[in-house]
């Protein structure tokens, strides 16, 4: 998300600005602070910013809890299931003490837990492929709310992180790119041939674009929170970590490679344990990109520091085995990145294959291709100028540069 | 000024200036909307900074602002939007702990018998070494256990709060499932826990071969097992 759309807005601003200045008598003269609210709330509601990026986190957190349902589905009983160690009456007395709540102690009976594990992974799955994503991403929502309270003395920072997106998530239009839903859109606007136009009474239209203008926001407001929760996660994370001795002294990560339950290749572990200089070195990077982390993100460093934390959770994920705590805070990142290397990666992706000598079609209507730049796939009239909430603020659709790069 | 942009853009008036009349019936419905759409977009933008105002305060340390508005910070926060981002911070853990548990019953005679200690933790470490996706049965259930049971205790294993008593019974309830899965056949009355807590030796020490000698040794009161769940 972030600076690259920022960046942009100057130029989708004195755009729309120019049409609207037009419109006024001439002897208006705009107040900066003015102009500069009108471009906020220009940025605000006009266009769902990081679309392909809260994507990208749709499809990372519902596989992701997909696999991990999977993976635990030998442990389900004894994690989630009425004969989990953490009983159904604990659960409850808790959830009577701090409010929580979950679907899963409705009954003890098996039966329903394993109508509600099959749901679980049903609606993970489907989330994953963004079908009906909004409603699906309710449902994702209270899925892992319920399993991770139901399990909570069973979590660790990852089912944190996976319960606190899967709320933010419910806020985006996460399903607009790389989605069953979107592929819907564009067969139906294919097969409408591109005059769309219905008739609609005045107050249709304009409620229409009023709830399309509350959905941008909202999701925009949504893309915001997980920017900041990420940035507070980092933060804390390398803030925390600094007033402790072993990181200072550099020692750190010897201990974390001594811990026995976060061993999963002793072998290894140990062989990383004979380079101190190594651990110390390691160490200090770790808690510098923490507490960098929120002040690189304006600006082109954070890149090399979204690889340098791509290292380290992917060290973190095979030394210490914790691959569900580095796969959430991986896709946490993703929404950093702009739109325009998302849309950039099937190009890339489609030169690598056609180097390799295989031919793909230029365009196809699978889940993975990806809409024609320029365009938006999100329904025939929704970039309708017609339909727009105001003449001078609503998403100039075809706004070629400005609104797609 | 926004308002006064909007009005009369209805949208197929075209680039509707302010002077385009829209049609009577339509003015209520129009401005309704749009004042509904401000205070929504308004809303929105409220709640969003509110929450992130709030998250930054959960996470940072405890501050004049936080203390006096604590109660209503983790109202907000919690359960939901809980913050824990402290894996190994401030600093990891510098030892291991090892759980065993043994069981005992009253044999018809009237005697008691009791079983060899039981290394639990030994269990998990197994099911843990050469996974690529270690199950939280393995990593987290235990080890959260006894760390919760002793949050709630601290060094002394009466059970003083109605949550001490909770983390008591699933401390247990955690011991007897895996004794029972790991001896299927055995019937047992009680169970006792010990958790030996061995140290991570300092970086550059010699590394011997047998394992660091203890700083705790911890000897559980025997517990009636009860039976629960299935």
């Amino acid at each position: 998300m972030g600076n690259e759309q920022a960046r942009e807005l100057p130029a989708t601003t004195v755009a729309q600005g120019g049409s609207v200045g037009g419109a006024r008598p001439p002897g208006t003269v705009r107040r900066p602070l003015r102009a500069r609210a009108d471009a906020f709330w220009n940025v605000l509601t006009s266009r769902p910013v990081s679309l392909y990026a809260t994507s990208v986190l749709r499809i990372g957190y519902g596989s992701l809890y997909l696999v991990f349902l999977l993976r635990e589905f030998p442990h389900r009983h004894e994690i989630w299931g009425p004969g989990s160690p953490w009983t159904p009456t604990l659960a409850a007395q808790l959830f009577d003490q701090t409010g929580w709540y979950s679907v899963l102690i409705l009954s003890d009976s098996r039966a329903y837990f394993e109508l509600c594990y099959a749901l679980a992974v049903m609606t993970s799955a489907l989330f994953m492929l963004g079908w009906r994503t909004r409603a699906m991403s309710v449902l994702f929502a209270v899925v892992v709310t319920s399993f991770h309270a139901r399990a909570i003395f069973m979590t660790d920072g990852g089912d944190n992180l996976i319960l606190l997106m899967a709320l933010y998530l419910v806020l985006t239009a996460c399903g607009r790119r790389w989605s069953l839903d979107a592929r819907r859109e564009r067969i139906k606007t294919t097969r409408a041939g591109g005059v769309p136009v219905r008739a609609r009474s005045l107050v249709a239209r304009e409620l229409r674009a009023a709830r399309r203008t509350v959905v941008t926001v909202v999701h925009n407001c949504g893309v915001f929170v997980i920017a900041a929760q990420v940035c507070f996660l980092y933060g804390s994370a390398g803030l925390y970590k600094v007033q402790g001795s072993f990181w200072g002294d550099g020692t750190a990560l010897h201990y974390v490679l001594n811990l026995e339950l976060f061993q999963p290749w002793p072998t290894l572990s140990h062989a990383m344990d004979q380079y101190p200089i190594v651990i110390a070195a390691v160490g200090y990077l770790t808690v510098l990109t923490q507490v960098a982390f929120p002040f690189v993100l304006f600006g082109r460093l954070k890149y090399p520091v979204l690889v340098m934390l791509l290292s380290m959770h992917a060290g973190i994920a095979v030394l210490l085995g914790l691959p569900l705590f580095s796969g959430a805070m991986l896709i946490a990142d993703a929404v950093f990145l702009p739109d325009r290397f998302y849309a950039f990666l099937p190009h890339l992706l489609r030169r690598g294959t056609r180097r390799g000598g295989v031919r793909t079609p230029r365009q196809g209507t699978g889940l993975g291709c990806v809409p024609v730049q320029g365009g938006h796939p999100d329904g025939p009239e929704e970039y309708r100028p017609v339909s727009r909430p105001a003449s001078g603020r609503g998403g100039q659709a075809p706004s070629g540069p400005t609104g797609t790069r | 000024m926004r308002k006064r942009e909007q009005s009369g853009s209805g949208p197929l008036s075209g680039e509707g200036h302010d002077d385009a009349d829209p049609p009577a019936t339509m003015a209520i419905g129009p401005r309704v909307l749009r004042t509904g759409l401000h205070s929504a977009v308004g809303l929105c933008l409220v709640v969003a900074l509110v929450h992130v105002a709030v998250v930054f305060l959960a996470v940072a340390p405890s501050n004049s602002f936080s203390r006096r508005y604590g109660q209503q910070i983790n109202a907000w926060v919690y359960p939901l939007f809980e913050q824990n981002w402290r894996l190994f911070a401030p600093n990891p853990d510098s030892f291991n702990r090892q759980i065993l548990a043994r069981t005992a019953r009253t044999a018809p005679d009237g005697s008691m018998r009791v079983s060899p200690w039981l290394d639990l933790t030994a269990v998990d470490r197994a099911a843990v070494k050469h996974h690529v996706f270690p199950s939280h049965t393995a990593q987290n259930l235990l080890r959260r256990a006894w760390s919760s049971y002793v949050d709630t205790h601290g060094a002394d294993d009466t059970a003083r709060s109605e949550r001490a008593a909770m983390m008591q019974t699933y401390l247990s309830n955690v011991a007897v499932d895996r004794v029972t899965g790991h001896d299927k056949g055995r019937r047992f009355d009680f169970i006792q826990l010990r958790v030996v807590t061995r140290p991570v030796a300092a970086p550059g020490a010699r590394v011997v071969n047998r394992p660091p000698t203890p700083v705790e040794n911890r000897l559980l009161p025997w517990w009636k097992v009860t039976v629960h769940g299935k």
